[in-house]
């Protein structure tokens, strides 16, 4: 059974359908990326399994209990970070951790020990004696991070951790989540940033305007919403190209089987493959494909510098199946 | 290693600890921010130096006045109230409104320590403040009961009573702050709240000057112990009725928010009509007495008994949906204003089974009800006719309510007025609320064929309002915004 299902969840404020008809589960030790562009709905759920809000209709469902009838029960099992850091300026970190700790009813020793044990994870040990109006955006998210942690729930639902976030922050921020997951946490995380997303989730929901359009591994999200077509694709670079050569390569590489799609942008042209509606993909097809391209273009004296398979990623796959639809 | 883990080593340090364990984060938290800030200490000082310099005065002086010490405590009270009745009230707004702001709030109530807890923790910050602040000008405050011209009893009323204002103001504060949803309204209710704060200094000095003024004299009385005791009661039940009902409006949607307003509801009607009728015995069963409890009551069911019936049709959950209607003290609109009625029922019988039967106020004593009925139950059935948003349901019916009620007060004069009569014409004013009453009050005016026409208006308005809550009760709603 999973951790997380979210059946059927909607919230309607008058006509304006904020979420509408939301249904999806998730695991413990995985971490599912909820990924929309703004006001699509990502907040208003979040904000629905933290318990703060309450559905028009739908249920959610935290270890087998109802998160809209018993709140109070479910509420020790989450982890909500917000999207706005939520610390008080004039107190320490610890004085601050110290706080939610007591809220969270954890009496001493227990609280010390749980305490210390969080700054260790979040590396903010020295720190803690620094007022948090001092820290960085990166370290008070640290800080937001272990607040959350204080209570060791099962679900942590971040909403867009990563925003404002230097690269570097982002990076260890990103650490600390996969660090989370492996300890066998469910992780429920928003953001605009695809790439960001991409190299932690194993799997993601995309929701648009209310809907949710899919949700599952990129993968498969990918292959269902091109109809369960297999499809990848190739970038490739021609030394000092005009436009007459780029013309060409384009006009050469059309007239190749599987290929369906070739942009040029620049010095680069991007190629798409993809295999005919229901066939079963072959292994290795696509580095097949490639291969005999690569020898098509050589063949016919285009002066290729580089040529690359690129993998679709989430990006890709947001893009697919919003369809541009993106306000 | 942090330094909550550190172990107590010695008796004192363990009982802290201790304490500390037992106690609301909240106190501990809101008093450990209070004391870092500059504000506290720049008061502090100022407090201690103004009393000190007064002190001063009273020491230069003394030989010359035998009886200075009355003037000498108002002059020290001043130095106190501008902190408890300024700052310290001002200084708990901020502090709610902040936690609204930066949406800490909503992480405090994730914690599980729930709105009426967390609420509870900031009143009682404020209030160890307070003593704080009480504790350094309490020996100002007895020293001048030594310069003589003021009793101790006067002395002890008087803080008592000082404690009581600002622990009312402060809970003002705190409700104010809970309204504060977006920038526009934050900046008025902020704008109320500094000018409400110095109509509550002002206030308070005044009310202490009067009774510096009367304090010894009117200790002595009969009704003193009555009257002192329904100021306070008050003063200290407003003050938990404005707390739930900011805890309520606090409440997340899946919570039974409407319990603790209604429970204070019912101890303020209750132990209002006990003090009532302890009032009315202390001035030798008199009869005007009854008829004031009775206008007092009416006031109250009109402006209390409006916020608690005025809830949502139906409720969020399933569960309350289908809970036995007749739990007054669940949430939902139904329930709230069969709570209202019972409760002005119940003190309107008490009043006038003791009120004697004869001259033209029992009449007085018999309408009021009926128009609190009326103008309530019109005001609910009115506000269900309009189209709107269910969540809006409540505000709308105080918004009917108060378009109403002046209607009511200024239509029928002008009407008279127009068509060449005397405003306060009875035949024209027979439902208003104002002079209405007035005018059944008046022997030359008074008519029992008028009180029963305001009555049957008043039994069929809530008949219908009745009807309409029921239906919409087991009707499934939206559910709160």
């Amino acid at each position: 059974m999973s951790l997380l299902e979210v059946r059927h969840l909607s919230r309607h404020y008058g006509a304006l359908k904020a979420v509408d008809d939301v249904s999806f589960t998730l695991d413990e030790g995985t971490i599912l990326g909820f990924i929309g562009p703004n006001g699509a709905g990502k907040s208003t759920t979040m904000r629905i399994l933290a318990t703060l809000d309450v559905p028009t209709r739908g249920e959610v469902l935290l270890g087998g209990k109802s998160a809209v009838d018993w709140p109070d029960q479910v509420r020790p099992m989450i982890g909500y970070m917000p999207d706005r850091y939520g610390t008080y300026d004039d107190m320490t970190v610890e004085e601050f951790l110290d706080f939610f700790a007591r809220a969270y009813r954890l009496k001493n020793p227990q609280r010390a020990q749980r305490l210390n044990s969080v700054m260790d994870f979040t590396g903010l040990q020295p720190l803690a004696q620094k007022l948090t109006a001092e820290l960085s955006k990166g370290m008070k998210q640290r800080v937001a991070l272990g607040r959350t942690l204080l209570h060791d729930p099962r679900l942590l639902i971040l909403d867009e951790p990563a925003d404002g976030l230097d690269p570097r922050a982002r990076i260890e921020l990103r650490e600390l989540l996969k660090a989370l997951a492996a300890q066998g946490k469910a992780v429920l995380i928003s953001s605009h940033i695809l790439t960001e997303l991409s190299e932690i989730c194993d799997s993601c929901a995309i929701i648009e305007q209310g809907k949710l359009l899919a949700t599952g591994p990129v993968s498969e999200i990918l292959a269902r919403s091109d109809g369960g077509v297999h499809s990848s694709e190739l970038v490739l670079r021609l030394l000092g190209p005009t436009g007459e050569l780029l013309a060409r390569a384009e006009r050469l590489l059309l007239e190749q089987a599987l290929v369906v799609k070739v942009l040029v942008e620049g010095a680069a042209v991007r190629v798409r493959l993809e295999l005919p509606p229901g066939s079963a993909p072959a292994g290795g097809w696509a580095d097949e494909a490639a291969a005999r391209l690569l020898k098509v273009m050589i063949g016919a004296e285009l002066p290729v510098c580089s040529f690359q398979a690129r993998e679709l990623d989430l990006e890709d796959a947001f893009l697919t199946v919003t369809r541009g639809r993106v306000q | 290693m942090s330094a909550s883990a550190a172990v107590p080593t010695d008796a004192w340090s363990s009982f802290a600890a201790r304490l500390s364990e037992r106690l609301n984060p909240i106190v501990v938290k809101e008093v450990r921010q209070g004391l870092r800030t500059r504000a506290f200490w720049v008061f502090f000082g100022l407090m201690l130096l103004a009393c000190l310099t007064i002190s001063m005065v009273a020491w230069a002086t003394a030989a010359q006045t035998s009886d200075a010490g009355q003037g000498f405590f108002v002059a020290y009270f001043v130095c106190l109230a501008v902190v408890q009745f300024f700052v310290i009230p001002y200084t708990a707004y901020r502090s709610m409104a902040r936690e609204r702001e930066d949406e800490t709030w909503v992480l405090l109530t994730l914690t599980g320590l729930g709105p009426r807890r967390i609420l509870r923790g900031k009143l009682l910050s404020f209030v160890v403040q307070g003593t704080l602040y009480a504790s350094a000008a309490g020996p100002f405050l007895v020293f001048s009961y030594y310069l003589n011209g003021i009793d101790l009893p006067t002395i002890v009323l008087s803080v008592v009573l000082g404690a009581a204002w600002q622990l009312f103001l402060t809970a003002v504060c705190v409700s104010m702050a809970t309204l504060a949803q977006s920038r526009l309204v934050r900046g008025l209710v902020h704008f109320l709240v500094l000018g409400g704060l110095l109509w509550g200094f002002v206030s308070g000095i005044g009310f202490m000057g009067a009774l510096m003024e009367s304090g010894r004299q009117w200790l002595t009385e009969d009704a003193a112990l009555v009257t002192a005791t329904g100021i306070f009661f008050t003063l200290v039940s407003f003050a938990a009725l404005l707390f739930e009902a900011a805890a309520a409006r606090l409440s997340l949607s899946s919570e039974n928010y409407a319990r603790g307003p209604r429970l204070v509801f019912v101890l303020q009607v209750v132990v209002g009509l006990g003090l009532a009728l302890w009032a009315w015995r202390e001035e030798h069963f008199s009869s005007d007495l009854l008829l004031v409890a009775q206008m007092v009551a009416a006031v109250y069911f009109l402006v209390v008994g409006l916020f608690i019936a005025s809830d949502h049709d139906g409720m969020s959950r399933n569960h309350w949906a289908s809970s036995f209607r007749l739990q007054l003290f669940m949430p939902g609109a139904l329930r709230g204003y069969l709570l209202v009625l019972l409760g002005l029922g119940a003190v309107s019988l008490v009043l006038n089974l003791l009120y004697p039967v004869s001259g033209t106020e029992v009449l007085v004593m018999r309408a009021a009800p009926a128009y609190v009925a009326l103008y309530l139950s019109l005001s609910m059935l009115v506000a269900r006719w309009l189209p709107h948003h269910p969540a809006l349901t409540a505000v709308l019916v105080r918004v009917v309510f108060a378009a109403l009620l002046l209607l009511g007060m200024g239509a029928p004069p002008l009407v008279a007025a127009i068509a060449g009569h005397d405003p306060t014409a009875p035949a024209y004013n027979v439902f208003n609320p104002l002079l209405g009453l007035i005018n059944l009050g008046r022997p030359a005016h008074a008519s029992e064929q008028r009180l029963l026409w305001v009555a049957a208006a008043a039994a069929v308005a809530v008949l219908l309002t009745l009807g309409s809550l029921l239906s919409r009760d087991v009707r499934p709603q939206v559910a709160r915004v």
